[in-house]
């Protein structure tokens, strides 16, 4: 049994104040326990003998303590194809309303923040291949972006275990992915390729607007973790981070409308999902 | 068992090399791909295939100056079938493909039939180059 470090109210409230400045990721006292285990791991990995000591280490940012601090709180858990109904209203909907009315050309820009892994953003590839007839004729770009760079190399090995496949047919198993060993799959090289991992965070304007602006952006799972201040700044930059009529989805628990109205509720066939408005160009 | 026809993809674009790589090998071709004109051409010499199949805008080389590059070999090289595919679909961008000597050429986009039978017509095809221009 691991020794928990039985954080003071006090100490706890001033991480959480830190970490919420830092990521703008709220976690109440119901997280406690979460938190709780994230600390007693790095206290480990670093030998730091007391929960001040840690705390000071990672105030002073000694040896990048900050980022690895963060990398162990971000919740990576996805499969490919999650949620592939907005999968579905990607390629029945959303690409071919881009394409009519984007005036850009056949230019297409997909944003998957946060990508942890790369499940999301190699999914949409695979599902672009699959299902879009117009796959070769458009200048497809696939962002996959984070603020944990730690899971930014995982998704550029593309290396994936049996849980991360589950949702996959035995045919797309094995037409995407050369077997690693008996649990290891890898992803073919030109998927690899069609997709490049970026670090972001989101509730930094600083660190979104160098992305430009897309026409598809999938944001799905993450404001939960947010509070509603941090949850506005970060729609505001994923705003901005949108070509005017572009869209973004969301998590099917999660609802725009509660958090900005900045952006119109579409529904399409296979999803809600939240757009642009098309005349807003500024912004 | 006949020996498997081999076709190289030209294309600077990941996903339609995945695309057309999966069409061709289900329709019983080795496929090999190149990022641009240059690295085919190199794949080429080091190895020749029974069809090219050729985007025309790639950074590097792009598929014209590849094709007349191509062309400019010694035979049998010289007259390795040529396929182009473009979203490009103007007088001009045919004309462009004549005089750099494709066999063929083919609007993007291209659905999985059609490029099955195109690419099994044109390994077929022997001499091109100087006669063997088809219209589109």
């Amino acid at each position: 049994m691991p020794v928990f470090a039985a954080l003071t109210e006090e100490e706890y409230r001033r991480l959480c104040d830190y970490l919420y400045r830092r990521t703008g990721m709220v976690f109440t006292e119901t997280k406690r326990y979460y938190v709780e285990r994230r600390v007693v791991e790095r206290m480990t990995a670093t030998g730091s003998g007391s929960f001040p000591s840690y705390f000071a280490r990672l105030r002073g940012n000694m040896e990048g303590e900050i980022e690895r601090f963060v990398n162990a709180f971000t919740v990576n858990e996805t499969y490919f194809y999650r949620e592939d109904h907005q999968l579905q209203c990607l390629s029945r909907d959303l690409l071919d309303d881009r394409l009519r009315a984007s005036g850009r050309g056949r230019s297409i820009r997909i944003w998957s923040v946060p990508c942890s892994t790369g499940e999301e953003p190699y999914s949409i590839a695979m599902w672009l291949l699959e299902n879009w007839p117009l796959v070769d004729s458009c200048d497809i770009e696939i962002v996959g972006s984070d603020i944990d760079t730690a899971v930014l190399e995982l998704a550029r090995a593309g290396l994936y275990g049996r849980r991360a496949l589950m949702r996959l047919s035995p045919y797309l198993v094995e037409k995407y992915f050369t077997p690693q060993g008996p649990e290891t799959w890898k992803i073919l090289d030109d998927l690899r390729e069609s997709v490049r991992f970026t670090r972001v965070n989101i509730v930094e304007p600083g660190e979104t607007a160098p992305h430009g602006r897309f026409d598809v952006i999938f944001c799905r799972n993450v404001l939960i973790y947010f509070d509603d201040a941090s949850r506005r700044v970060a729609a505001e930059n994923l705003y901005a981070n949108l070509l005017p009529g572009g869209y973004i989805c969301l998590g099917h628990t999660e609802s725009m409308s509660r958090i900005s109205p900045l952006f119109d509720v579409r529904r399409f066939a296979d999803a809600i999902v939240y757009q642009r408005p098309p005349g807003d160009a500024h912004g | 068992m006949a020996e498997k026809k081999r076709v190289l993809v030209v294309d600077d674009a990941a996903l339609v090399r995945r695309y057309y790589r999966d069409i061709l090998e289900h329709a019983g071709f080795e496929v090999d791909e190149a990022l641009n004109g240059l690295e085919a051409l190199e794949k080429l010499l080091a190895a020749p295939v029974d069809l090219l199949i050729v985007d025309v805008n790639m950074p590097r080389m792009d598929g014209f100056t590849f094709v007349d590059a191509v062309r400019r070999q010694a035979l049998p090289l010289a007259a390795t079938p040529v396929l182009i595919t473009s979203t490009e679909a103007g007088p001009q961008d045919f004309a462009a493909a004549r005089a750099a000597g494709a066999n063929f050429y083919l609007v993007k986009p291209i659905s999985r039939e059609k490029l099955g039978e195109h690419a099994t017509m044109l390994c077929g095809v022997s001499g091109a180059g100087e006669y063997g221009f088809i219209r589109p």
